[in-house]
């Protein structure tokens, strides 16, 4: 009797060491939702491209836990309706040990019950809303790498101030979309740049898309402005600009802040000194993003201008970095090892902190993210903060 | 009064690519009697033909609408003969499911092809403007409404100078008529769709130049075209013009002289819409 307890103790060991053997060796996957078809794919596909060069170079460089890492790729269209049954399948048919993507604040939304059911690990790449922060109120296992929607607007803030302290500017016009992403906070925005001493005598509404600027910029053009600063989407950036000049609407600067700007865009003669807002440009003299565009380069033969993508890239790397570090996929220890966090990534350093309005989530990067660039000679050249600056503030539109 | 007067030019501007946005779909609705939804994305093909000659082969979009036409003429008579000729006789619901099916197709083929992001050309006289007094215009869409005045003339000439025209009106007015008297019906809506379609082209060429070229951009054409059709009287080729006027220029003053004009713009056109059916209903009842 003693022997067979004995022997059924040595199996039990083995058994238990052979499993963690096993658990070392098993294939992490990593589950990636993002919107590859619809208005936001261009933001999309440029995630999914820089997904990829990341999970090129973990496995090239032996993978995460001495297995090779895989990822699901889901097309949620930026659609809840489509997102929440990928995030189900994510976490009860695929098995994944992280979920990341979810570009969009209504995905961000929507996924809050399945991910307080389930509490998988996540590492959104977008949702900027606090709509989101405030949803995952106490969830413990949710890395937000994206500024929030109130980083964004300090960060513009930030270069009114730099502007008005380098220029003298004083006085803004502000025109911005009628949907979510333009209004949300826009009395806000207003007040604070009132209360920061900026004079601001127009701000409209306007529907995206519409392409008819002309009444607008016409009534504009009464209170002559130092900066038209708008607050919409790529299908607007080339009818704001022509038509400013059509109805001879001369700002010293226009400043816009659309996701992404159309192609061929920066080409385009209107476009010169037009300054826009980004998480990242190519243009970066950042060393660690230099790195990134040349890598990028390697693998796609060209170059691009989607802050998406080097964001993807960094989330896949850290988090194979903190799996590597954890030793195990297990999401705690993960969690402790990602909150550890201290990376110069191609969008400058990288640590987290716990979040403004839901402290139990980890931020990443905040306003300090941010830079304006103005088109020059077809290309994006940084012109703030000073120290990722590319060339000088062009303070001369037209 | 300089505002009044560069927001009344303004509008008169603008009801120059509103006029030509429609002009199509009047024919269609006035000669075929159907409600094509795919109009808008006849419109974002034409910009994207006129986009990819400026790119590729560096054709003006001004020189580019005259291909962008043939080649909506051509593919439309494909898609008039696999598709919406079989639904003709059938339930009008039929035809407006089948168009609003088109327009989905080649929207989301557009969005395959090309991505979901606007793409924009550039002209000499994209950014060129003409200044008198206070009033300041644009020469690309100054050119727009001088193209749009041209091409509805030589419609209104081909459909009322010529024998096609004088056989399309036949066929608007009583198809099984003008089967009788020996007209080659099929044909005639083949020549008609190909036209509208063409129409659409030219629009989406001459837009292309102010607000680029996106798979999205034809569905905000299409609801204004509908309005512009519903004031003018459904087929009216001649209302087409006044009735562009009208919701540019109601536009335009909304924008200007209306607080948060900017978003109450967009309605203008339901507004008209409204006003317009129950002004018709008002007075036949």
């Amino acid at each position: 009797m003693r022997n067979v307890a004995v022997i059924l103790v040595i199996v039990a060991m083995v058994a238990l060491g052979g499993t963690e053997g096993l658990a070392q060796r098993e294939q992490v996957r990593i589950g990636i939702t993002l919107p590859l078809t619809g208005p936001a794919s261009v933001s999309g596909k440029a995630a999914e491209a820089g997904f990829r060069l990341a999970l090129d170079e973990i496995n090239k460089a032996g993978g995460v836990l001495g297995s090779r890492m895989q990822v699901i790729i889901e097309d949620d269209g930026n659609l809840p309706a489509r997102a929440v049954p990928i995030f189900t399948k994510f976490v009860t048919v695929d098995r994944v040990h992280a979920i990341t993507g979810i570009f969009g604040s209504a995905v961000g939304v929507s996924i809050v019950g399945p991910a307080k059911l389930h509490e998988p690990l996540i590492l959104m790449i977008g949702a900027a809303s606090p709509l989101v922060e405030r949803g995952f109120a106490d969830y413990k296992y949710l890395f937000h790498y994206h500024p929030w929607a109130y980083h964004n607007l300090e960060a513009v803030f930030n270069f009114m101030e730099f502007l008005r302290t380098g220029t003298g500017a004083s006085t803004i016009a502000i025109l911005y979309e009628d949907g979510p992403f333009g209004s949300t906070g826009i009395d806000d925005t207003r007040r604070e740049l009132i209360r920061r001493g900026f004079d601001v005598p127009f701000m409209e509404a306007f529907k995206s898309g519409s392409g008819d600027f002309t009444a607008l910029l016409t009534r504009a053009k009464r209170h002559p402005v130092d900066v038209l600063f708008w607050i919409g989407f790529d299908a607007d950036a080339l009818p704001i600009a022509v038509q400013a000049r059509e109805v001879g609407f001369a700002p010293r600067m226009i400043f816009g802040t659309p996701a992404s700007w159309p192609v061929g865009f920066e080409a385009n003669p209107v476009a010169r000194d037009v300054a826009g807002l980004a998480g990242w440009t190519s243009a970066s003299p950042l060393a660690a993003s230099r790195e990134f565009v040349k890598k990028y380069q390697a693998k796609y033969r060209a170059t691009t201008e989607e802050y998406m993508a080097p964001m993807a890239y960094t989330i896949l790397t850290t988090l194979a970095a903190a799996m590597n570090k954890a030793g195990t996929p297990d999401k705690d220890r993960v969690t402790a090892e990602l909150a550890r966090t201290d990376a110069e990534t191609p969008m400058g350093r990288l640590r987290f902190r716990p979040s403004r309005l839901s402290p139990s989530i980890y931020q990443g990067f905040d306003a300090d993210l941010w830079m304006v660039f103005q088109f020059r000679d077809g290309r994006r050249v940084p012109v703030w903060p000073t120290h990722v600056a590319a060339g000088p503030l062009a303070w001369r539109w037209r | 009064m300089d505002l009044f007067l560069q927001t009344l030019v303004n509008g008169l501007i603008q009801s120059g690519t509103y006029a030509l946005a429609s002009s199509g779909l009047a024919l269609a609705v006035g000669v075929l009697h159907i409600v094509n939804f795919a109009h808008g994305e006849f419109l974002m093909v034409g910009a994207f033909t006129a986009y990819w000659l400026s790119l590729l082969v560096g054709v003006d979009p001004l020189v580019s609408l005259v291909p962008a036409g043939a080649l909506l003429f051509v593919a439309s008579g494909g898609i008039y003969r696999f598709s919406v000729r079989h639904v003709l006789l059938a339930p009008e619901l039929n035809a407006l499911l089948l168009t609003f099916g088109i327009a989905i197709t080649l929207q989301n083929l557009a969005v395959l092809a090309f991505g979901a992001t606007p793409r924009v050309v550039h002209t000499a006289y994209q950014i060129t403007t003409l200044s008198l007094g206070p009033i300041s215009v644009g020469v690309a869409p100054l050119i727009t409404l001088v193209v749009s005045v041209a091409v509805l003339s030589g419609m209104y000439a081909v459909l009322y100078r010529t024998g096609v025209g004088k056989s399309i009106r036949a066929v608007a007015q009583n198809r099984t008529g003008a089967y009788l008297v020996g007209l080659d019906v099929d044909r005639i809506y083949l020549l008609t769709f190909g036209l509208a379609s063409a129409l659409a082209a030219v629009a989406g060429a001459m837009v292309l130049v102010r607000i680029g070229a996106s798979p999205h951009m034809g569905f905000a054409f299409v609801l204004k075209a509908f309005a512009i059709i519903v004031m003018a009287g459904l087929g009216n080729l001649t209302g087409v013009l006044w009735a562009s006027l009208i919701l540019a220029t109601g536009e335009a003053f909304v924008r200007t002289y209306v607080p948060g004009g900017g978003g109450w713009a967009e309605a203008v056109f339901f507004l008209l819409i409204f006003g317009t059916l129950v002004w018709r209903s008002w007075r036949q009842a």
